[in-house]
């Protein structure tokens, strides 16, 4: 239903230019759940907003991106080619794709209620009026689990408290009855175990809606139970994709098995941690060749640091950027 | 550990701290009481890091402040043993220092001295044995200060050394300890990374060579590939030089690695305080069960199988009578709601706050056939 390729996205900034997302490519089904994990400054959010046009002024999305999203009707729409401001776009925005962010604090209006901010999704997008509309809130304060929800619905954000008030926020998303939904780092800012209410609560949504779901998170353990597919991200670049399953259990690329590494686990406990060396560099001063050289402890002297490594496939549809798994490099 | 093993440093008894949370009327004039800290009981040994762990608002970080006198407890006592005589500076040669060394004596007493009714005066040459590593390494440094100046404030605000050369080459064996190029010292925060940052607050906090550092969720902020290495150098620094760490984060799986023992809190109060190992492996407390089991582990193999707790963490303002977990305990009695449970010596070194926990047996499972997946397809 939605396919990325060849997204490039630049800003212009006081000390020139700088490329947070560079040749990304990526796709999501109907039903299924695409992960995209990375670091700081991997550029996840960035590409994301692509998607809903929601770039800052700064921004350059390059020419050669093409972003295809099948909508609801059937109709393809070529999200790059959208005008800003234009119907399409506002229809795109919600409508079709729902987004959910980090911090529902800064995404809800403080000055309106819920049940106001939720009505208006569904006026706009929806078209229903007065109690309908208000009906529909409820309903859907019901559906994410919040109790008591007629006397919610007239409450503020502040009101309620951080759990509540991300469904809350996955409320007002699925309001619009989108097809596709971004959720970045939904649960990041939540308790253990409220993360693990929001995480059961979002799966069993996704099941009963069949919407197709970009979850981008940070956290590899959030990406085993919820994701389907998953796409590692360093630096502005994908450098690895394959299900999930395949990714956590036999990891590709140098940088998807440092980061497995390095993360403590709760079943083992002794073992010192093993760190992946130095730190990660800035946007501005992206390394040439492969951007993960500069840490990669099977880096090719002479080839990593020079040569942008290809996207090579591997078996059960999975690809890596990674000159180590390219096996035509002998040849060239 | 490295040294003087099961030495206590500090011994936390029935520790209040309460907050005014502005007037119920104009002018009734009665102020409305928060308890964030309602009477934690528990030691901390010399050389051991401590993990404290709990849900936003459990009250974790008032502990770590409250030890550190950082903010004023309304009630108990935080027992300080201090190191009378051997301070562990690794330069401890000038004249400032063992005058500091011996004002420090004075305060000493068999049987610990008491910080909680201390005085900012009293408590002033106390300041330089005891720090803290802040969350945001960003908002922590002085941005007009140079990494040297940052680092050696702690020695020149204490009054450890006055020799300008005396005080560098402390900074300077700190920065290398804490794996700093020597060359950065010279330049400000900005040009840093959130790692070297971090690592830079970590110099400032043990240059002075203290007995005991607060880490309050000072890997929380860090990515992953970055996070596991201010950990190993934690482990490392202490080591070497065998201070004590409170390691405050809501992280379960970085506690666990870094801590010999750790601590659960809910809603102001320890339900369980264990070592490591059999905390995490052995829980007899059911909020602890519920928080391991909400962890999602990176293997999709794992089944994730969290225990359904009902409802919102309440509000410390408004805390439920008897237990404070029972009102999402799955396995709440009548009893729970009327009876504070006891803090009290399950087995050996094992405490815990509940009034069943003889008939919990939460165990979880190690990892089993150590395969290790990573290994396996390494390409050759």
């Amino acid at each position: 239903m939605l396919t990325v390729e060849n997204l490039t996205i630049s800003f212009r900034t006081d000390e020139g230019r700088i490329t947070p997302v560079q040749d990304v490519g990526f796709s999501v089904a109907e039903g299924r759940t695409l992960g995209i994990v990375g670091e700081s400054g991997s550029g996840k959010s960035v590409s994301t907003k692509a998607l809903m046009r929601l770039l800052p002024g700064n921004a350059e999305i390059g020419r050669e991106a093409r972003m295809r999203y099948t909508s609801k009707s059937g109709e393809d729409i070529a999200i790059e080619a959208l005008k800003p401001g234009s119907r399409a776009l506002r229809r795109l925005r919600g409508g079709e794709i729902g987004m959910i962010f980090q911090e529902p604090m800064a995404s809800f209006s403080p000055v309106y209620t819920i049940g106001n901010q939720i009505m208006e999704t569904v006026r706009l997008h929806r078209g229903l009026n007065g109690t309908a509309a208000r009906d529909l809130a409820v309903e859907m304060l019901t559906k994410v689990g919040i109790s008591n929800p007629g006397a919610r619905v007239d409450q503020y954000p502040h009101e309620l408290s951080g759990g509540m008030r991300q469904r809350a926020m996955i409320a007002l998303a699925l309001s619009a009855g989108p097809r596709l939904l971004i959720a970045d780092e939904p649960t990041t800012a939540l308790d253990v175990t409220i993360q693990a209410q929001v995480l059961d609560l979002m799966r069993d949504l996704q099941r009963d809606l069949g919407m197709g779901m970009i979850f981008i998170t940070h956290d590899l353990g959030v990406i085993a139970h919820v994701a389907d597919d998953v796409a590692v991200m360093y630096l502005g670049t994908i450098v690895e994709t394959g299900t999930a399953r395949e990714v956590l259990k036999s990891p590709a690329h140098p940088y998807t098995r440092g980061l497995i590494k390095a993360i403590p686990r709760l079943d083992r406990l002794d073992a010192r941690l093993e760190a992946v060396p130095g730190d990660i560099p800035s946007p501005s001063a992206r390394p040439t060749g492969c951007p993960f050289h500069t840490r990669c402890a099977e880096a090719i002297a002479g080839l990593c640091e020079r040569v942008t490594p290809p996207e090579v496939r591997l078996a059960q549809g999975r690809r890596v950027r990674c000159h180590l798994h390219d096996e035509t490099r002998a040849v060239a | 550990m490295s040294r003087g093993d099961s030495e206590t440093l500090f011994e936390i008894r029935d520790l209040e701290v309460s907050f005014d949370v502005g007037k119920r009327g104009f002018f009734s004039g009665t102020r409305k009481q928060l308890k964030a800290v309602d009477g934690v009981s528990f030691d901390i040994r010399r050389g051991e890091t401590v993990g404290l762990v709990g849900e936003s608002g459990s009250g974790k970080t008032t502990v770590g402040r409250a030890i550190l006198r950082v903010i004023e407890p309304s009630g108990g006592q935080v027992l300080y043993h201090g190191r009378r005589g051997d301070l562990d500076l690794a330069h401890a040669t000038s004249e400032e220092l063992r005058a500091a060394r011996a004002e420090m004596q004075m305060v000493f007493r068999e049987g610990g001295l008491d910080l909680a009714p201390l005085g900012p005066r009293a408590l002033r040459p106390l300041r330089s044995r005891m720090s803290l590593v802040f969350q945001d390494p960003y908002s922590s440094l002085n941005p007009r200060m140079t990494v040297r100046d940052i680092i050696a404030e702690p020695l020149v605000a204490g009054g450890l050394m006055r020799d300008r050369g005396q005080i560098d080459a402390r900074v300077r064996e700190i920065a290398a300890r804490c794996k700093l190029d020597l060359e950065h010292l010279r330049r400000f925060p900005h040009a840093f990374s959130g790692g070297q940052r971090q690592r830079i607050c970590i110099a400032r906090a043990l240059v002075a060579g203290p007995d005991f550092v607060v880490c309050d969720e000072s890997v929380s902020a860090l990515d992953v590939s970055i996070q596991a290495e201010i950990i190993n150098l934690l482990k490392d620094l202490q080591e070497e030089t065998g201070v004590s760490f409170l390691f405050i984060a809501h992280d379960l799986s970085v506690v666990a690695r870094i801590s010999h023992r750790v601590a659960v809190m809910y809603v102001g109060r320890f339900v369980e305080y264990a070592p490591t190992e059999s905390l995490f492996f052995h829980p007899r407390h059911p909020y602890t069960h519920a928080l391991l089991s909400a962890v999602p582990e990176p293997d999709p193999d794992l089944p994730f199988r969290p225990e359904r707790l009902q409802g919102e963490i309440p509000n410390p303002a408004d805390a439920p009578q008897g237990c404070r977990f029972h009102t999402r305990c799955p396995f709440a009695r009548p009893r729970c709601a009327q009876e504070v449970p006891d803090w009290r010596e399950l087995t050996s070194d094992h405490y815990v706050a509940c009034h069943y926990a003889e008939e919990f047996d939460f165990r979880r499972a190690r990892e089993t056939a150590h395969t290790d997946p990573v290994k396996e397809r390494e390409p050759t």
